[in-house]
């Protein structure tokens, strides 16, 4: 066992190092959907894709560099240490649509889809879960029925990030309805600007809307737009879904290592709940940080074994659903802490994109983790049932 | 980078697993806790003839001179199994002989012939350059030793357990390790290594996380295999999500202990600069995972959890005495926070 990075990873993340201090934005990320996001997010992935740093490791048949998931893990590590912002807007298309693509689809599918994904020109979103099926995902209804080398797709879907600046969609819908629950399920490319897609965002607790509900009335998707099997698409999701699990949070691990960091100086800026000393003299605020600090440090060591375990298998398994939980559970309690480390001032609305960073923003954003990509119920669940072999 | 144990590493974990499971069952505890000791000098020199008091020590002393690593992977077993005596006192003796250059003295540990017990301090002045000992400490297995380990911020000493006085059994929480009180006078240092030439301090904190680690995966397996078959209300209680969830997150608990202590082994044995930082994480982490679980375990086993005769009890209170070693759990936490941000 080592932990050393070769010379030529060595090598590898001095050039990303040069190359984020040079080209990295120096303007504020827009906080609003409708103040210039979509811009800003596309323009930065063009720039890395023209720096040689999109898709480090995508194929390089389809534009990216062909490299292994450690060198992913040193970009990552030093996007974070850069203080970049993070992968928002284009995460879909970076970490689900893109490897399930990569996974699943067609050739023509791929040769289209994955270089302009890279390349800064489509934003994707997720039309997974609906009103009526949440964590039981499988229970979809949204409906398509086939017309022609048409489907016909009637129904709705919700909590869609960014589908107001989205280009495509990985949709899931109902094309058959007998037999079991996770059968007759097509994976989907959808078109966002075919007729009959309405687009209402949502407002969150944080504060900005970049979450939707999608509604289709008759939208005519071409059937070439399926990827793997018709009626399929359960399996195919489910790849999405673990490479969600497995690599995809791997940018969000790494970062959150930085954020308890600048928590800890927080902490010595701040006066304490004393009102004399810093509230890192605190006894209790003291053994939350050093227990956030150990944690982070341990979802790194899990993030690192993780990611030796996928260079020695290609599909991530059940694992990935533990690095998720334990990163839900910590980065709920470092938000947390960080408003009791703020005290008054907690009370004072900002936003995760501020300059220096919005704690309360962060605080309420947090809240997200547990819920957004299965919610930590679930994930327990999984790992009951596929890695402890608990009943059902 | 790997961090995913080599094959070998994983032969030489499950040859003592083996040896453990055969030589020392869970229930010796309770046989023996009338006992002065709770090995046999029997059993030690078996472990001894095995090669497991020699794993890290240097091939001149009868070792077999591997990594910090390898030697986690086999105290993570003895912590799986709850094995007694003072594995982790001799073994760290062993390598502070080597190093102060009284080789024979290490031969003898590794061969099981001389048994290093750990004084941990309760009052007196802190050795400071390997003077002579003097302090009231706390002794753990220190009964038939030869030596007494004492570990320092400043470094490590050894000294004769017939040079400290005073020496009173007390009853420990675990009826499986013996606890004593003694006094020291002057005692005369045999062996001393500085903290800046050899972390001896940190090894032991990262056996003592192993030993931590194999606590909270036992007791996880423990409840999970209840879970499958305890029926009530005509089902596995497992099925229930109250239980269900308890067992997911005791195994997410031991899973982040384990990878941590292995990346905090890793750092040491290579000499990276957050190594310190690793360790103590490592401890914190693994300390709150093998107690918190153990407790979980009783919960989960209902009644039968609150009995002498369930081992889960037996693995709480190893827990305790195990996160108390080398500094107690918040000392751990105030070290990580004192610590340089990890590299």
């Amino acid at each position: 066992m080592d932990l050393d990075f070769t010379a030529e990873q060595a090598q590898f993340r001095a050039e990303v190092r040069t190359w984020l201090a040079e080209h990295a934005p120096t303007d504020p990320r827009p906080h609003s959907w409708n103040g210039g996001m979509r811009e800003y997010d596309l323009a930065w992935q063009r720039t890395q894709w023209e720096g040689g740093w999109a898709g480090i490791a995508w194929p390089q048949e389809y534009g990216g560099r062909g490299l292994a998931t450690l060198q992913q893990l040193i970009w990552y590590e030093e996007y974070a240490k850069a203080g970049l912002p993070a992968i928002d807007s284009t995460f879909v298309g970076l970490n689900h649509a893109g490897p399930t693509l990569i996974a699943r689809a067609s050739e023509e599918q791929k040769a289209f889809h994955l270089p302009r994904i890279l390349r800064g020109e489509d934003i994707w979103c997720q039309g997974f879960s609906e009103p009526g099926a949440g964590s039981d995902l499988a229970a979809l209804s949204t409906r398509a029925e086939v017309d022609g080398d048409h489907f016909v797709v009637t129904g709705q879907k919700i909590w869609t990030s960014f589908a107001m600046l989205a280009d495509y969609q990985e949709l899931l819908v109902r094309t058959d309805r007998g037999g079991s629950k996770h059968h007759g399920i097509t994976w989907l490319i959808c078109d966002m600007r075919t007729p009959g897609i309405e687009v209402r965002p949502i407002e969150t607790i944080e504060g900005g809307a970049e979450f939707c509900e999608c509604f289709y009335d008759e939208v005519r998707i071409p059937l070439s737009n399926i990827v793997g099997q018709r009626d399929g698409g359960w399996k195919v999701a489910m790849s999405t879904l673990s490479f969600e699990r497995g690599t995809g949070y791997t940018a969000s691990q790494v970062r959150l290592s930085g954020v308890v960091e600048s928590l800890i100086e927080l902490a010595k800026e701040r006066t304490g709940p004393d009102g004399r000393r810093p509230a890192i003299a605190d006894e209790e605020i003291a053994v939350r940080l050093a227990t956030a600090r150990a944690e982070v440090a341990a979802l790194r060591a899990m993030t690192y074994a993780g990611i030796c375990r996928n260079l020695r298998s290609d599909t991530p398994g059940p694992e990935g659903s533990m690095l998720k939980l334990y990163f839900a559970e910590i980065a709920k309690r470092v938000a947390a802490l960080a408003m009791d480390i703020l005290g008054p001032d907690s009370l004072r609305a900002t936003s995760r994109w501020d300059r220096p960073f919005g704690w309360t923003g962060n605080y309420l954003y947090s809240f997200s983790t547990s819920i957004g990509g299965g919610t930590s119920e679930i994930q327990r669940n999984i790992i009951g049932d596929r890695v402890l072999g608990l009943p059902r | 980078m790997d961090l995913l144990p080599s094959q070998e590493q994983l032969e030489l974990a499950e040859l003592a697993a083996e040896f453990f499971a055969d030589q020392l069952p869970i229930g010796r505890i309770r046989e023996r806790r009338a006992e002065p000791a709770a090995i046999t000098r029997k059993t030690w020199a078996a472990a001894a003839e095995l090669g497991l008091l020699g794993v890290s020590a240097p091939e001149d002393a009868g070792g077999l001179g591997l990594g910090l690593d390898d030697e986690v992977l086999l105290f993570r077993e003895m912590g799986r199994q709850l094995v007694p005596g003072p594995f982790i006192a001799s073994v760290l003796a062993a390598r502070l002989a080597a190093l102060a250059g009284d080789v024979s003295l290490a031969a003898a540990i590794v061969a099981g012939d001389a048994i290093v017990g750990l004084a941990q301090r309760r009052s007196g002045p802190e050795l400071a350059t390997g003077g002579p000992l003097t302090g009231r400490f706390d002794l753990f297995d220190a009964v038939e030793s030869d030596y007494l380990l004492v570990v320092e911020s400043s470094g490590t000493g050894l000294v004769d357990t017939a040079a400290v006085g005073d020496i009173e059994p007390v009853d420990c929480i675990d009826p499986g390790t013996r606890m004593a009180v003694a006094a020291a006078d002057g005692a005369p240092v045999v062996c001393w290594a500085p903290a800046g030439v050899e972390p001896l301090r940190l090894r032991g904190l990262a056996l003592a996380s192993a030993v931590l680690v194999g606590i909270s995966q036992a007791v996880t397996d423990l409840s999970v295999e209840h879970a499958k078959n305890r029926v009530q209300f005509g089902r596995p209680i497992g099925v229930n999500q109250a239980i269900k969830h308890a067992c997911v997150d005791m195994a997410v608990a031991a899973e982040a202990a384990l990878q941590q202590t292995l990346f905090g082994a890793i750092s040491l044995r290579s000499g990276r600069v957050d190594a310190e930082f690793q360790v103590m994480a490592a401890k914190v982490v693994s300390g709150r995972a093998a107690i918190d679980n153990a407790a979980h375990c009783i919960q989960v086993h209902g009644g039968m959890g609150y009995t002498d005769e369930h081992n889960a009890h037996l693995y709480l209170k190893r827990a305790h005495v195990l996160d108390h070693l080398f500094g107690s759990g918040r000392d751990s936490l105030a070290a990580v926070l004192a610590a340089e941000p990890a590299g």
